[in-house]
């Protein structure tokens, strides 16, 4: 199957991937432009970011927050500052979405949008002036999982690229991938249910809460596949033991950041996440 | 250079940012006012809008940021100064979207002639004015559909300027452009940034078919032509009231 195009990658090359180069040279800036997938956002330096994004992406139960945890606790240990960011975690509409979400009023496109704000917003007031200063941040998911969440619901992925063209390219992202069961296993066993959109409730796939789950999880997992070879995904085993993982992940940041040592043991407060 | 053209999608579920081949998939009309602040755009669609009230005509009335949904999050971001070009565009992409799914959509499709006060065009022109990439603006708002008029009123830029300066006593801050960091004083920075807007708006005539509309005509003769050109353009019969 041939992933289908988004509008930026039209110049951009003849087989639909996107190129760093030949976008680099569009925006005439000699270095700093690979680090946007389009047009950098405006009034954006990218000579001036010094620091490093590094995104985990999974669905809810494949470990993505315990690994987070672990790894600000080694880069910090390591002498690194570290901000983080994630979904809804805004100040300018974090608290609108969950209302947004909470009523269940709200149609697709306007809600891909409030998204799209919510991370705009934490991009440009907290992300990009930490990676001005040097931090590493650590994304909690990131614009892959609003695409995928968009684009099961019939939103266009050319749409969606187009969108998020001005968003910072990642310098690792990391994909925990588990199976849809283990997800559901992992998630009913931490909270007794199931959330009803992580369960794809408003797509109205099954009455049977078990069985709109597994194919909701399915349907993103596939965007997944798709992003992961587009956008060159680190794929990692979710399913993993937590310390395997985070020696996995550790390796490839290290040797991302220039950090010599990769040893770590969780310090007793995390000692509950290492199993 | 390359640029998407909103278009209405023509499946039963219209997939946003999908050009769709066929142009009108629905028996409604959709009448558009563009131009900036006091060019008289709103004046004129009111008075539009009376005459098919009066004439019974099935009609619906959609502002530019109207929706109840996103109002807490603009008024915050207006409030503390918070938006950026691109959150400022994309808050009010959401509202769009919000408006366009609940209500101008479904109204095409149930045979309304919709009138709107202001369109995605503000949204081209004012965004793109503030540093957006006219690209991306485009992009960001192929879900809307084309309107079958889009009437643009032009008028010289002091006239406008001074229409809104004169009947307001102070200018808000992202009304002012002052985001924008071009002047420190309101009513200059206001200018030089209408005048930015005027020129994305003149420059989306050909591209987007606007209608052109001398602002400074007088009020009753312009809304003659309106109204004309409107019978000449949309098929008014569609919109009459049903005889029994």
């Amino acid at each position: 199957m041939t992933p289908p195009r988004s509008h930026s990658d039209a110049g951009a090359g003849s087989n639909g991937r996107p190129s760093k180069r030949s976008k680099a040279g569009k925006n005439g800036s000699a270095n700093g432009s690979s680090r946007f997938y389009g047009m950098p956002l405006p009034g954006v330096r990218t000579e001036d970011l010094s620091g490093s994004l590094i995104v985990v992406e999974g669905t809810d139960g494949s470990g993505r927050s315990t690994q987070i945890s672990l790894l600000t606790e080694w880069l910090e240990g390591e002498g690194f500052a570290v901000e983080t960011m994630g979904l809804r975690r805004s100040f300018l509409v974090g608290e609108d979405i969950d209302a947004l979400l909470a009523e269940n009023a709200v149609t697709r496109t306007t809600l891909a949008l409030m998204y799209s704000t919510d991370f705009f917003d934490q991009l440009e007031r907290r992300i990009l002036p930490a990676l001005r200063s040097g931090l590493i941040v650590l994304a909690d998911r990131y614009i892959f999982t609003l695409i995928a969440r968009a684009a099961v619901r019939g939103i266009g992925r050319d749409y969606l690229h187009g969108i998020y063209d001005i968003a910072l390219r990642p310098d690792l992202t990391f994909w925990l991938n588990v199976r849809p069961e283990v997800a559901f296993d992992r998630e009913f066993n931490k909270s007794q249910t199931i959330s009803y959109w992580e369960s794809g409730r408003d797509m109205s796939l099954s009455n049977d809460l078990f069985q709109s789950f597994i194919r909701y999880q399915s349907m993103i997992k596939r965007e997944f596949e798709y992003l992961s070879k587009r956008h060159g995904f680190i794929e990692l085993d979710g399913e993993a033991n937590v310390s395997k993982v985070n020696g996995v992940l550790r390796k490839r940041i290290a040797s991302q950041l220039g950090i010599r040592s990769t040893t770590y043991k969780p310090s007793h407060a995390l000692a509950h996440l290492w199993r | 250079m390359a640029t998407v053209t909103p278009e209405i999608s023509i499946a039963e579920n219209p997939l946003p940012g999908r050009a769709a081949a066929a142009k009108r998939a629905y028996p409604g009309a959709l009448v558009v006012v563009e131009g900036i602040d006091g060019s008289g755009k709103s004046t004129q669609l009111h008075l539009l809008k009376r005459w098919l009230e009066i004439g019974g005509y099935r009609i619906h009335f959609t502002e530019w940021n109207s929706s109840p949904l996103v109002k807490s999050a603009t008024r915050r971001g207006k409030q503390r100064r918070l938006l950026t070009p691109t959150t400022f565009s994309m808050l009010h992409a959401a509202d769009f979207a919000d408006r366009c799914e609940r209500q101008i959509l479904p109204l095409l499709h149930g045979g309304y002639l919709v009138l709107a006060d202001r369109y995605v065009y503000t949204a081209f022109a004012r965004d793109a004015a503030r540093g957006c990439s006219p690209h991306w603006l485009r992009n960001l708002y192929s879900f809307a559909p084309v309107p079958d008029i889009t009437f643009y009123f032009r008028a010289p830029l002091d006239v406008a300027v001074n229409r809104i300066v004169a009947g307001r006593p102070k200018l808000k801050y992202y009304e002012a452009g002052m985001d924008l960091g071009i002047s420190l004083d309101r009513a200059e920075s206001f200018r030089i940034f209408q005048e930015k807007i005027l020129n994305h708006y003149d420059q989306m005539v050909d591209t987007d078919h606007f209608v052109l509309m001398d602002g400074t005509v007088r009020v009753n003769k312009l809304q003659k032509l309106m109204r004309q050109l409107l019978v000449e353009r949309v098929d008014l019969k569609q919109f009459a009231p049903k005889k029994k």
